[in-house]
């Protein structure tokens, strides 16, 4: 008898990472295709694929859809053999899920590792189908050892696993788990112990294999499994292998129909902290909603916004989103009373009900976005709120919810790590045994991280054959490999909170970081689930704003706030309009600076444009010039529209008419899949997810097609129905819609504010907040500067560690920099040192009332816990002390404020800062107020002794001054200086390098940068700077821009792809270059500099500090000699060996920054 | 400062700056000339590993064309190590990480650096100067300082000398940069930034002066410290006075500027001579013939065996070198399983390999001197002679071996040892004995399992013959086949154990094996296997059905 109905139940998909060769939505296809009535994920130790397969589910590729039974695998670190545990209950799957937080969570256990013992199943057995899976060879007794144990646990049922793997012995082994089962009374279980769901994948398991062994393929022998038989296999082909014991087939699905557990079991429960007891959360939500609208308008709410209040309130009421919205402004409440900026964003975010709870500061009504529009009923998802924190105390805002809801409540989501075309390449490439270099050539063809595969034409590139075996095989598998699960990591601020244990949803596992713990499931899954998810996410912008805000506050007597700053500055706007956005958030990128002349901002709402449309959806949809000739009234304002047969003529109007008929956001494109192509909500809800997670291979071109065929048949023009679906593609990989940007304008204008009106504060700001933002110190104080703030150089009488304002110079303070700008100083962050405060008191409070701990450490022996505790106690102490011996910059202001300092002695006395320090300072020349330049300062510095020098050899010291008077040292020509300051401190207040080249360069007639933006169209010029950034988008087709940089400003130069393959040593190469070229001037004066011809000047640079160098000199006459290196002697300055010198020495200004 | 002898020595110090790079590119571009070079660096050069690193030349467009340059992992990224001309003048400089060079340079060929054979290689250079003057020093990196006090004139004078010896480097592609002074420190100096300079005693201060402070090769920050201060040139700083100098940047930097300035000197410290023990015999006229070479030879090998035996050594690589009149050096080197301790022992493995020899010995104008040395050496334990006989039968073999592959070449005479693969045929790797040996003997095969029978038969055919069978379809064992025209019934059968091929390897066939361990009605036991599966390989690679191969692999006890 054999019955052709097989379920298989023990599947390791590549969320065992390393062991697996198939995606979990592989294993769920290919079910489909063979028929099978069931299949049971079970990967090691882990259910983190298992929300993937769910979802595959709903594919509507997928006819015949096998029940998916989630368990796992347990490994255990005891020598139990596997045993495979499929819950059968939603109770039973909250203590596999507890379980394997039990073997993640352990003390010494680190991230990603799970250690189980067998003890800890036994625990954990109730409701559980355990399945025995021995390996290859066995010990009889001890395995019906282990199957009495198991039996005489809670378990529901224990079978005996099977598997035929063509060891060649298969059926003698069968025989022998026959009568092991007979005589235990148990029934054996077929299953093939899958890896993979087809045979090809043997050559990408293999590798994974040898990933995991950390060796090659020619190295890891019997360590391969010796064939390819360990595939999803087809219900007849398993009853014939188990001919001899078809009743284990059949028992097969006898397990499948006992399991009554699913995923949409779990329900979830939003936590109830947030609303005071006695209250419902729509009622509180109410009452808050409405005193805060009170509070922001104390006058009168205008009608318009109390009418948008009443009516989002309805539909969260309808959609029981009160928690919700209740839990985001407990947070941000926390937030602002410890005076961190936050600032809400997605598509819930900038809601009135929003505005008045001061989630965010964006006035909806000044962008009329219609919040129900993007909670779909349909979409029975969770709105999406992200809430932007400072970036440098978003840390006080986790420990936070962490003490509000609890470590068993609340987590941090995971990140799936995948495999990009780079880290694939080099995997692979190791494990086939090619070296390196082979590896990373290949890995370096791929500029960013935007394509999908490598072409061949990348492999070329990497002057290596695409034909060559080894070298195809390897690109052939990392394809193969892209997209797989390298590991979990922890989301950058995503928790998911829950009003019971979190672990009975899903485990929970140890993060690298210490005291850190993330679940095994990523954004996705958490919202396939429908789980509450709140981001806290970190923007350094933030940070920036608050340390204005502060240095206004105590300068300039004036506090404002984010939803205070006045809005609608026509001086503001004028700025934007000029292109004028150094250090200003979003818009300050060189294709941004670029667009603002064109856009020409007035209002908000042009913000929102101005942040979406310098973004690769736009620009791949090709809709930024449409709209910017739509905008400059070049070109009607037209809606594409359906043929009359089809409906509205206007159906498109109502989406697009803010942004003058072109798609510019991600919201708008999918409107346009509702209302052009008649997308179902359901559909469209599968193309947002395909868009999202670009990574559903094939899903995404089943969109297209639908997409633009479905605008076709409705009568709408082809190109313009391509044209959305490409944008839509482009969001794929960068999406920003409308209501993040709309929260991020508000930072823009809020910057350019700061900027406009308070330069000092915003150059000291940001200096301080570095590293950030795209721009060099030195490019932000040069910007300062011409905005008429005075900045003074580091100086030990006057500098702190942060930079600082000092008294009114003229129409602004002054800009006192700080000690932080010299490479390689000490000094502590406040931010960090308030935030290791609150950690310590944080973890006072546990140790005090620890259940918190407990609950989740349970049942581990009690000495390890309360150790554990100690150790936290202990802990600051200590750390207090490293602290303060390494904050040299503290020390020199309390020394300061005990004396002024006179001379170097007595500095380096007072603060007995180390050599080190001393020598640093010196460099900086920062002892300019004791009299001392940087040379004779370091000069003195470097005879002091080398450690704090004892009272004794103080004097002895002090006596050999004179002599050393004897011979002053040559004065310091000021180019040297400058060149030593950008060496120092990244940036010279005393002049720029060019500056000292500029009378050789004139000769040249070459230009400065400053004059190439008032020359004349098609003009031939030439010009010089140093290169301050290269760039070569992804999406401008091989052309590259530099950002040249001399005494007078900037220059932009564009070089075609053709130059750059000639010039490409000097383009890629140069510190200091002379372009040669035609000028190209747009009417609204963005003017850039084509490029002809590169020569590369870093000489002339490097001879600006070692003038040595250029000396002529006598080269004594030797004997005639075969010229060891056949140079050029143009290109050497002395000896060809003069190219072999310390990277240091070349390093005059810091590199240019080149984003490719 | 002035009480200096007056005895002074003369310094020649030699820098490779493109050392690593030289050394790949020599590798890359050797054939069977370059084997046996005249001066005989390449014989201590890191033959090509075993790995994939010898499939590197067919990945890469070998020509010379290309800018070439050889990366070191550094603050974990690959920085450029090494770079040749080519590549200095796209642009590329040393420190560079290698994305930013093949940005610049998309086409440039990248090797990994590998500091144990450039200091191979620096130390075979050095050994080859060894006929210039027995005072050879190490200067790391990449650099050698030659003591030719009293020597140049052999050569015809210090330039002469330095001008053979460079272009000697020069031929075998080494870049070189070489000077001579008074003091090390002074002709190091010098090769950083002059080429070929020869300063007279007493005027070294004059020869550095003019060179900036970083050619001392002092510690980068004292270098900057100087700068700093301007002080840019040797003379700058050699006009402050000591103590100013001391005081700031430490004695052992001023220590550095006297030598360079020549007003004081360390003795270079020559590097140990390599070979262990040294024998030679100089020849007032150069000999040719075979007899007296013959005769020579073992002369000097009983005074070298004599040697080491004082210190209880025997030899384990024996190195003959006939140096010409003419310069060239021939190396001829022996190497034995077991320590070598008698004479005619040496004798006899010399004149076993001369003879074998396809490229003999050629005398040219005669040689005037032979050394013999034993390079590589190990302690003998003086063994108690035990009655049993049997005891030291390793002993006999190894000498044994050592013989006949004096005779045959050492690669014939083999041992087998087990190799981690599911293949059969690749199980077992024939490996060169005199290597081995030792291997062999405590080889871990895979154990059989208790209880269990054999799974891999006791003769396995070199060649699997093929058979004719009739089976069961799709994996069934044979019912009868038909095997060198004699037809079995099989009684027992077992299996398929299934092996797939390694389908990293592009040669031979890739298609899965069913193998079954089958018994006839005489009690005989066979392996056989059939190739390729039904479904998945059989009709896919032939568009239909056709009939498999069968295969006879082995036979069990």
């Amino acid at each position: 008898m054999t019955s052709l109905s097989y379920a298989e139940i023990g599947i390791t998909t590549n969320f065992s990472f390393l062991r697996g060769g198939s995606h979990p939505q592989d294993y769920v296809h290919q079910a489909s295709l063979l028929h099978l009535p069931a299949i049971g994920i079970a990967d090691h130790n882990t259910l983190a694929g298992v929300v993937r397969a769910y979802n595959e589910l709903e594919n509507t590729a997928i006819k015949f859809k096998p029940r998916l039974l989630i368990g796992s695998r347990l490994v255990f670190t005891d020598n139990t053999p596997d045993i495979l545990v499929f819950p059968r209950d939603r109770a039973a799957y909250g203590r596999l899920c507890r379980l394997l937080t039990r073997g993640k969570l352990g003390k010494d256990t680190l991230k990603g590792e799970c250690h189980l013992k067998f003890d800890d199943l036994l625990e954990f057995a109730e409701g559980q189908l355990l399945a025995l899976a021995l390996p290859h060879r066995f010990e009889e007794t001890e395995a019906l050892g282990i199957l009495d144990r198991l039996r005489s646990s809670r378990a529901n049922g224990v079978w005996l696993a099977a598997s035929l793997l063509y060891r060649g012995d298969d059926r003698r082994r069968l025989a022998r788990l026959h009568r092991m089962a007979d005589c235990a009374c148990l029934p054996l279980l077929a299953t093939n112990e899958v890896l993979y769901h087809h045979p090809s994948r043997r050559p990408l398991q293999d590798v994974l294999t040898c990933i995991r062994e950390k060796t090659t393929i020619d190295a890891i022998g019997k360590r391969l499994e010796g064939n390819a038989e360990r595939h999803l296999k087809p219900a007849d082909e398993m009853a014939r292998l188990f001919r001899d014991v078809p009743e284990a087939i059949a028992e097969t699905t006898r397990f499948a129909d006992r399991i009554v557990f699913s995923l949409d079991q779990l329900k979830y429960q939003y936590p109830d902290e947030p609303v005071p007891p006695g209250k419902t959360a729509q009622r509180h939500l109410e009452d808050l909603t409405w005193q805060g609208a009170h509070r922001r308008f104390p006058a009168r709410i205008p009608p318009k916004t109390k009418k948008v209040l009443h009516k989002e309130l309805r539909l969260i009421r309808k959609l029981k989103y009160a928690h919700y919205f209740l839990t985001v402004h407990d947070i941000v409440r926390y937030a602002r009373e410890q005076k961190i900026l936050c600032q809400g964003r997605g598509s819930a975010a900038n809601s009135a009900v929003c505005y008045v709870l001061d989630v965010t500061s964006v006035d909806p009504t000044k962008i009329d976005l219609l919040f129900e529009r993007f909670i779909s009923k349909e979409r029975l998802e969770p709105p999406d709120i992200d809430v932007d924190f400072e970036h440098s105390r978003r840390e006080e805002v986790m420990q936070y919810v962490y003490r509000r809801y609890g470590r068993h409540r609340a987590a941090i989501i995971a990140t799936v790590i995948h495999y990009r075309p780079r880290s694939a390449i080099r995997d692979v490439g190791k494990a086939l045994g090619l070296t390196e270099d082979v590896t990373s050539a290949l890995a370096d063809t791929v500029w960013g991280s935007w394509g999908k595969g490598l072409d061949e034409n990348q492999v070329k590139q990497a002057g290596l054959d695409p034909q060559n075996p080894m070298v195809e095989l390897a690109v052939e598998l990392a394809a193969e490999l892209i997209e797989f699960p390298r590991h979990l990591s922890q989301h950058v601020g995503g928790y998911v909170l829950t009003q019971d244990r979190l672990d009975t949803y899903v485990p929970i596992g140890n993060a690298a970081m210490d005291d850190r713990t993330f679940i095994e499931w990523d954004k996705d899954d958490v919202d396939a689930l429908s789980m509450m998810k709140v981001d806290v996410l970190a923007l350094g912008m933030l940070t920036c704003i608050r340390k204005c805000f502060d240095l206004i506050e105590r300068h300039k007597g004036e506090r404002w706030e984010l939803a205070t700053v006045p809005q609608d500055q026509k001086p503001v706007y004028d700025m934007l309009s000029r292109g004028e956005s150094l250090g200003v958030f979003q818009v300050e990128s060189r294709a941004q600076m670029n667009m603002l002349p064109r856009l020409r901002p007035r209002e908000f709402y042009d913000l929102v444009i101005e942040v979406a449309i310098v973004r690769p959806g736009p620009i791949q949809g090709d809709m930024v010039h449409p709209y910017l000739r739509r905008r400059n009234g070049q070109e009607k304002e037209v809606y594409p529209s359906p043929s009359p047969a089809h409906g509205d003529k206007d159906e498109l109007r109502k989406v697009l008419h803010k942004t003058l008929g072109v798609p510019l956001f991600q919201e708008q494109a999918m409107r346009i899949a509702i209302e052009a192509a008649k997308f179902t909500p359901e559909e469209a809800n599968g193309l947002r997810r395909a868009m999202a997670t670009f990574r559903n291979v094939g899903t995404i071109g089943k969109f297209e097609s639908k997409m633009v065929n479905n605008m076709i048949a409705r009568g709408y023009d082809p190109q313009f129905a391509k044209n959305c679906f490409d944008q839509i593609k482009g969001f794929g990989s960068y999406g920003f819609p409308e209501s993040h940007a709309a929260s991020f304008a508000q930072l823009v204008y809020v910057s350019s504010w700061l900027k406009h009106y308070h330069p000092d504060a915003f150059c000291c700001g940001l200096l301080n907040s570095q590293p950030m933002g795209f721009y060099a110190p030195a490019q932000i104080v040069g910007d300062a500067r011409k905005n008429g703030v005075e900045v003074r150089e580091i100086d030990v009488s006057f500098s702190y560690a942060q930079n600082t304002l000092e008294e009114e110079s003229g129409k602004y303070c002054a800009v006192r920099l700080g000690f932080r700008q010299i490479d390689g100083f000490r000094w502590t962050d406040p931010d960090e040192a308030r935030l290791k405060r609150i950690q310590e008191s944080f973890r006072g409070v546990r140790s005090m009332n620890s259940d918190v701990q407990l609950h989740i450490r349970e049942s581990r022996d009690s000495p390890m816990c309360s150790a554990h505790l100690r150790s936290g106690a202990d802990a600051p102490s200590r750390n207090d002390a490293v602290e303060e011996i390494d904050d040299w910059a503290e020390r020199i202001v309390s020394a300061r404020a005990r004396r002024p300092f006179t001379s170097l002695e007595d500095f380096a006395r007072d603060t007995a800062l180390p050599k080190r320090a001393l020598i640093l300072l010196a460099d900086a020349d920062a002892f300019r107020s004791i009299g001392l330049d940087r040379r004779t300062a370091l000069w003195a510095v470097r005879r002091l002794p080398d450690d704090v020098p004892l009272p004794l050899f103080e004097t002895a010291d002090a006596r050999e001054q004179p002599d050393e008077q004897a011979q002053p040292l040559p004065l310091m020509p000021l180019a040297e200086h400058v060149v030593a300051d950008y060496q120092t401190i990244r940036l010279s207040l005393k002049g720029h390098p060019m500056q000292f080249l500029r009378s050789k360069f004139e000769r040249e007639r070459v230009i400065p940068c400053a004059s190439v933006s008032d020359t004349r169209d098609r003009q031939y010029v030439r010009c010089a700077g140093v290169v301050l950034v290269r760039q070569r988008p992804g999406s401008a087709k091989g052309v590259v821009f530099m950002t040249l940089e001399d005494e007078t400003g900037i220059a932009n130069i564009v070089v075609w792809p053709k130059v750059m393959e000639r010039f490409r040593k000097e383009v890629m190469g140069a510190r200091l270059v002379l372009v040669e070229g035609y000028i190209q001037s747009s009417p609204e004066k963005v003017v850039h500099l084509v490029a002809e011809r590169l020569f590369d000047r870093s000489r002339d640079l490097m001879g600006l500090a070692n003038d040595a160098f250029s000396r002529k000199q006598a080269v004594p006459a030797g004997p005639a000699l075969i010229e060891p290196l056949n140079d050029d002697p143009r290109d050497h300055l002395e000896n060809p060996a003069q190219k072999i010198r310390h990277p240091r020495d070349v390093r005059i200004l810091p590199p240019s920054r080149d984003f490719h | 400062m002035s009480a200096f002898s007056q005895n002074r020595r003369r310094i020649l110090s030699l820098w490779l700056p493109r050392l690593p790079i030289d050394r790949i590119k020599r590798r890359l571009s050797s054939d069977a000339r370059a084997e046996h070079i005249s001066c005989g660096i390449n014989g201590r050069l890191s033959p090509p590993s075993l790995t994939h690193k010898g499939g590197r030349n067919e990945l890469y467009d070998a020509s010379t064309d290309t800018p070439s340059i050889v990366v070191a992992k550094q603050n974990n990224a690959l920085q450029v190590f090494a770079l040749d001309e080519k590549a200095a003048h796209s642009g590329l400089v040393i420190g560079m990480p290698l994305a930013n060079a093949r940005a610049i340079c998309p086409h440039v060929q990248a090797y990994d650096a590998d500091e144990a054979a450039d200091d191979h290689a620096i130390n075979a250079i050095a050994e080859w100067c060894d006929r210039f003057t027995p005072l050879v020093a190490l200067d790391s990196p990449h650099g050698l300082f030659l003591d030719i006090t009293g020597c140049a004139h052999l050569f015809g004078g210090e330039a002469a000398m330095m001008q053979l010896l460079c272009g000697a480097l020069a031929a075998q592609g080494f870049a070189v940069s070489a000077a001579i002074a008074g003091t090390a420190v002074c002709a190091r100096t010098l090769t950083r930034h002059v080429h070929g300079s020869i300063v007279r005693e007493g005027e070294e201060a004059d020869a550095v002066r003019t060179l900036p402070v970083s050619a001392l090769g002092a510690d980068a920050a004292v270098v900057t410290g100087l700068r700093r201060a301007g002080l840019k040139t040797i003379g700058d700083v050699a006009d402050r006075t000591r103590h100013e100098i001391t005081a700031r940047f430490g004695a052992p930097f001023t220590t550095l500027l006297e030598q360079a300035l020549g007003q004081s000197d360390a003795p270079i410290s020559p590097r140990k001579p390599l070979p262990d023990y040294i024998v030679e015999k100089r020849f007032a006229e150069p000999v040719s013939t075979e007899g007296v070479i013959s005769a020579t030879l073992s002369g000097l090998g009983r005074m070298l065996v004599t040697a080491m035996s004082q210190q209880g050594r025997g030899a384990r690589r024996l190195e003959a070198r006939f140096f010409r009149t003419d310069g060239v050096v021939r190396t001829i080197s022996v190497d034995t399983g077991q320590a070598v301790t008698r004479g005619e022992m040496v004798d006899r493995l010399f004149r076993e390999r001369l003879e074998a020899l396809s490229d003999p010995l050629d005398p040219g104008f005669g040689f005037d001197l032979i050394r013999l040395c034993a390079s590589r050496t190990e302690i003998v334990v003086q063994q108690q002679r035990d009655l049993d006989a049997n005891v030291h039968d390793n002993d006999e073999l190894t000498a044994l071996i050592d013989r006949i592959a004096a005779r045959i070449g050492g690669k014939r005479v083999v041992v087998h040892l087990p190799q981690d693969t599911h293949i059969p045929e690749r199980a077992v790797w024939a490996a060169p004995a005199q290597y081995h040996l030792a291997a062999a003997a405590c080889a871990v095969w895979p154990a059989r399992a208790v209880d269990e029978p054999p799974s891999r038969p006791l003769r396995l055919f070199e060649r699997p013959e093929q058979i004719k069978v009739i089976a069961q379809v799709p994996d069934g064992p044979p019912a009868r086949f038909v095997w060198r025209r004699a037809t079995h019934a099989v009684i027992h059968a077992e299996g398929p154990e299934r092996i797939a091929m390694e389908w990293w390897r592009a040669k031979g066939t890739m298609l899965t094996r069913d193998y079954f361990r089958v018994e006839d009605e005489t009690g005989l036991r066979f392996w056989l296997y059939r190739d390729g599966l039904y479904d998945r390989e059989i009709a896919q690679a032939e568009g239909r059905a056709v009939q498999p191969n069968w295969f006879m692999h082995g036979l069990f006890a």
